[in-house]
């Protein structure tokens, strides 16, 4: 019989399995996560964490098993569930011709905002970017597309943020920019991070994963977790368990 | 939670695409120039061929074979922006219902065609009608042609177009899907614009013949397009 999804539950996944041909990215991943917690995900090139966040975002469909973020299935509840969430990744999702406002103006008309101008303009001043709204995307610095990348992610207020390699790239003022946005939204949102930066993941996170071949090789709470022990765990893992 | 509204999204893909084209006119130079060039090779290709050999016989044919190849052109410029960073994840995680997505390509793809066509014409006209015996009927139903072959062009072309834009050799995939499945239209469209270059009795109703099929040909191909549209741009 198929299980509910709880509702306290931010993130729930059960038995998820996502194969490309012969090859399982991802074979048979259960965890869960609470609702306003922080997960850091860990593990090699070619574990499967991209496979994963690109399941729980909508973006790919599970070939078995199930995933639901906020309630919402990813397959039959996928268009109310994307009201919900945000995805920043280390590709900045935004089109190089188009100006800074103009991106976010469309995306904004994407999810059917009431007032997209206003929005528009106070994220923009959030990350700092108000005086090269009227420039083309595709003059911008790393830095400064990731800031307007935050931007977008952040337009209709989601209740979930995913977070694929987010620092990756950036320079310290992005960086400050960055930890200044999730802390700000930290206690109203719930987060999912895959890092390659083992400290900085551990200093964000309230739940670690680490991934390897597809499969769950450790999944803690924070407060549970020996660093060094981790630290190991880790190491055994990268260049060794590569699917 | 804001609610998403399939008309104002449609109008924000189609004036993204709008002003995107504007700014960089890679379409619209890409296509323009291969017309261009196209007709000039046309016109060395019959330079020998004599004041005797009527142009308007050989010019439907002509003119679809350019417009067919230069369309290809157009429509693989088309996904490529979205492709670019990543941007068609931005789109797909947005709340919007994919044939929303397929018709506001669809409705771009086919403005930036009948641009280019309708500042074609009036060049090809010039270059092989010069002092000879001009349309047999109304120009205007060569404007019907070209909005309705144009339809259905842009329709198979946008579906094939993000069937092909993450393989290898999308170029060589889209002529090779894209050319067979074009074969009814462009002989209707070629058929159409002959009777109404040519004129003389019977070519009016002629012309309805051809156009019946065109548009048969169109209602088919958008019905399929947009059926397989969510399994094809998805997951």
């Amino acid at each position: 019989m198929e299980e509910t999804p709880r509702n306290d539950l931010a993130v729930q996944v059960r038995g998820l399995t996502r194969a490309f041909g012969v090859r399982k990215a991802l074979n048979d991943v259960s965890f869960e996560l609470p609702t306003g917690a922080f997960l850091s995900i860990f593990g090699p090139n070619g574990a499967g964490k991209t496979t994963l966040v690109k399941v729980l975002t909508t973006l790919l469909n599970p070939s078995k098993g199930s995933a639901s973020v906020l309630g919402c299935d990813v397959v039959s509840e996928a268009v109310e569930l994307r009201h919900r969430i945000g995805l920043i990744s280390h590709n900045p999702l935004l089109y190089p011709d188009l100006t800074a406002e103009e991106n976010l103006l469309f995306f904004a008309e994407m999810y059917g905002l009431d007032d997209p101008k206003t929005r528009v303009r106070e994220l923009l001043g959030d990350v700092e970017l108000d005086h090269r709204r009227l420039d083309v995307v595709s003059t911008f610095s790393r830095g400064m597309l990731q800031r307007l990348s935050i931007a977008r992610a952040l337009l209709h207020k989601p209740d979930v943020l995913f977070l694929d390699e987010p620092y990756s790239g950036l320079d310290p003022h992005a960086v400050d920019i960055l930890d200044g946005l999730i802390a700000q939204i930290r206690g109203d949102h719930t987060f999912v991070m895959i890092s390659h930066d083992l400290d900085k993941g551990l200093e964000l996170c309230s739940h670690a994963l680490i991934l390897a071949n597809g499969k769950v090789v450790l999944f803690e709470n924070r407060d549970d977790i020996d660093v060094e022990q981790f630290r190991k765990t880790y190491r055994a893992t990268v260049g060794t368990g590569v699917a | 939670m804001a609610k998403s509204n399939s008309w104002r999204q449609f109008k924000a893909i189609l004036r993204k695409d709008l002003v995107m084209e504007l700014r960089t006119k890679e379409m619209i130079t890409s296509m323009g120039l291969y017309a261009l060039l196209t007709m000039v090779v046309y016109q060395i290709a019959l330079a020998e061929a004599g004041d005797s050999f009527d142009v308007r016989l050989v010019m439907p044919g002509l003119i679809w074979v350019a417009f067919i190849f230069m369309s290809m052109l157009g429509l693989n410029r088309s996904f490529v922006h979205e492709k670019d960073q990543g941007c068609i994840d931005a789109l797909l995680l947005s709340p919007v219902d994919r044939p929303v997505i397929f018709f506001a390509k669809f409705a771009g793809n086919l403005l930036f065609l009948m641009v280019v066509e309708l500042l074609s014409l009036p060049v090809f006209s010039f270059l092989f009608l010069q002092g000879r015996e001009g349309f047999g009927n109304p120009v205007w139903l060569v404007g019907v042609v070209l909005l309705g072959a144009s339809i259905g062009i842009s329709g198979v072309g946008t579906l094939l177009a993000t069937m092909t834009v993450n393989t290898k050799g999308k170029d060589v995939m889209l002529a090779v899907l894209f050319v067979p499945i074009m074969y009814p239209l462009l002989r209707a469209a070629v058929g159409a614009t002959f009777a109404a270059v040519i004129g003389g009795p019977g070519t009016v109703q002629a012309f309805w013949l051809y156009m019946a099929w065109v548009a048969g040909f169109d209602v088919i191909m958008v019905a399929i397009a947009y059926a397989l549209y969510e399994f094809v741009i998805g997951v």
